[in-house]
């Protein structure tokens, strides 16, 4: 017992040493040099990491809300336009402001490096985004396809304003002193301005995602009689999972599972569906929806 | 009305994934060339815990080798797009760390100092910055370090029974820098952070070794280097003497 807190002890003593060695030879140690700049190094891109996922929370939580607010589109209140409206400027502003954000941390760097801390956002956004397309589709009397990746490319072009520059340069001193690099990479991106690199791999997964929106949509009209609406996101749902079976994909893993999720979603639209086919006729209130489609008192300004 | 849903897209997308899988199906086959060659130069090295008089000739052997690693990692070099290494570096980043493990063996073994992040990248012919082109990651390096570091206990324990009792005492002082080093940087919860965790027990496996040497007195040759951690293995000598 003694022997080994005295065993113990030598070793504390022994590293206490080591320890005020270390502390005298800090400055010539090359070690130590060496390693104090790795560390600035690290916390660089750590605190980038950071920073980057903190935006795409905001941005997660934004398009949360907007999909939220879509889902309140409903028929007989006569509120789309206005909550469309709504929807798209709110999703400008996401882009405008918070992707903004997002593209000047990421200006001069690998984006692929910063992937997992913006691809939460960027997925809710691109639901937010093309589940607001869903809408203006089918109302309106232009057709439009949902956008891809490279439409939505476009719309993450951002200016470099004076401010950002100048916010830019001071990090790219800030890293001249600390690293003694870095410098020529911002100023040249500077020069021409800054875009958000949308992957068409987050895109793809982004969509998967719009399949759960439409079956809740789905679910939720048969609840308020508008079956033409279970109908009609049925059949966009089959034609998205469609799609998705297409794909020869190796390596995604995340891919695969969400196709497996949106099989569920198609088969319990498809069930909505069946069950408005078989006693769409015992329920009055929805009336004669499948004999005759565009009917006017079902249609209230929807379609 | 046309149909929402434009199957164009999944089409599109399937030709981006197959251009993609076809860049990985060549990045694999140049990983493998580089995986054969860094193969041989550990062989090579292996060398060192069984005849301590081989070292210098299995560490010239090992730089051949990494000098043609590095005209493979040129030619990997230009199946990557601009700004997309990190996209792939998930096929390379172990076979780096690999080299650099061997880099810093020969390194120390013929030198015994700490090769340096500019020095690793440039026997490799890399860069150091992502912005200058294809360039050794900074984690990947520690990470080559720290594997460096477990071959570096096990090989202070084969010197001991090879009879060379001062290797030991020079391991140790190194480790003691690199362990300081390493805790100056601020690791996130990450695999490098795990990595270092397992640091402690190799530094802790040395000190044993040179405990062990330093009471029965096997030291015989103390050199300049050591100086400093020799008086408290003194002390531990003479306790122990007086406890028995």
């Amino acid at each position: 017992m003694s022997q080994r807190s005295r065993n113990s002890n030598r070793r504390n003593h022994l590293k206490h040493k080591y320890a005020q060695n270390s502390q005298t030879t800090d400055e010539q140690n090359p070690v130590i040099k060496a390693f104090q700049d790795y560390a600035l190094e690290l916390d660089d891109k750590h605190d980038r990491y950071e920073r980057i996922v903190k935006l795409s929370r905001d941005i997660t939580i934004e398009a949360k809300r907007i999909i939220f607010l879509l889902h309140t589109i409903d028929g007989r209140k006569n509120n789309r336009s206005r909550i469309l409206n709504e929807a798209e400027e709110r999703l400008e502003k996401v882009v405008a402001t918070n992707f903004k954000s997002v593209a000047l941390e990421l200006n001069g760097q690998d984006p692929y490096q910063y992937r997992c801390a913006y691809s939460p956002g960027l997925q809710e956004f691109i639901e937010a985004y093309s589940f607001m397309e869903y809408f203006k589709h089918s109302g309106d009397e232009t057709p439009t396809t949902v956008s891809d990746w490279s439409i939505l490319q476009q719309k993450m072009q951002f200016e470099h304003q004076d401010e950002a520059s100048q916010k830019d340069d001071e990090l790219g001193k800030e890293l001249e002193v600390s690293l003694g690099q870095e410098k020529p990479v911002g100023k040249i991106a500077a020069s021409q301005g800054v875009n958000f690199v949308v992957d068409p791999t987050e895109f793809i997964l982004g969509i998967a995602d719009l399949t759960g929106e439409l079956m809740r949509r789905c679910i939720n009209s048969l609840g308020s009689g508008e079956t033409n609406v279970c109908l009609e996101s049925c059949k966009v749902l089959q034609q998205f999972f469609t799609g998705y079976i297409s794909l020869n994909i190796q390596r995604c893993r995340e891919l695969s599972r969400k196709i497996y999720t949106m099989r569920q979603s198609v088969i319990k639209a498809e069930n909505v569906c069946y069950n408005v086919k078989v006693r769409g006729g015992e329920a009055a209130k929805w009336g004669s929806v499948l004999e005759n489609k565009v009917n006017e008192d079902l249609d209230e300004g929807f379609y | 009305m046309a149909s929402f849903v434009n199957l164009e897209i999944f089409s599109n997308y399937q030709k981006y994934i197959d251009n993609e899988q076809e860049i990985r199906e060549n990045i694999r086959t140049k990983v493998r060339e580089i995986e054969q060659l860094a193969k041989e130069a550990t062989i090579q090295l292996q060398v060192i815990h069984s005849d301590l008089s081989k070292i210098d000739n299995a560490c010239k052997e090992a730089r051949k080798q990494v000098s043609a690693c590095a005209s493979i990692y040129k030619q990997l070099s230009e199946l990557i797009p601009v700004g997309q290494y990190y996209r792939y570096s998930d096929h390379w980043t172990y076979i780096t760390q690999r080299l650099v493990f061997l880099i810093a063996m020969v390194v120390y073994l013929e030198a015994g100092f700490l090769v340096k992040r500019e020095i690793a990248a440039e026997m490799l012919g890399l860069k150091i910055n992502h912005a200058d082109g294809f360039h050794l990651d900074i984690e990947d390096y520690l990470m080559g370090i720290l594997q460096m570091a477990s071959e570096l206990s096990r090989f202070a324990t084969n010197s001991v029974t090879m009879g060379d009792y001062d290797r030991p005492l020079n391991i140790s002082h190194f480790m003691a820098n690199l362990n300081s080093g390493f805790r100056l940087l601020n690791l996130k919860n990450d695999g490098l952070r795990k990595r270092f965790d397992a640091l402690k027990y190799d530094v802790k496996k040395i000190e044993e070794v040179v405990y062990d040497i330093s009471i029965r007195g096997l030291r015989n040759n103390p050199s300049v280097d050591c100086k400093e951690v020799e008086d408290p293995h003194e002390q531990c000598g003479e306790d122990v003497v007086n406890d028995n």
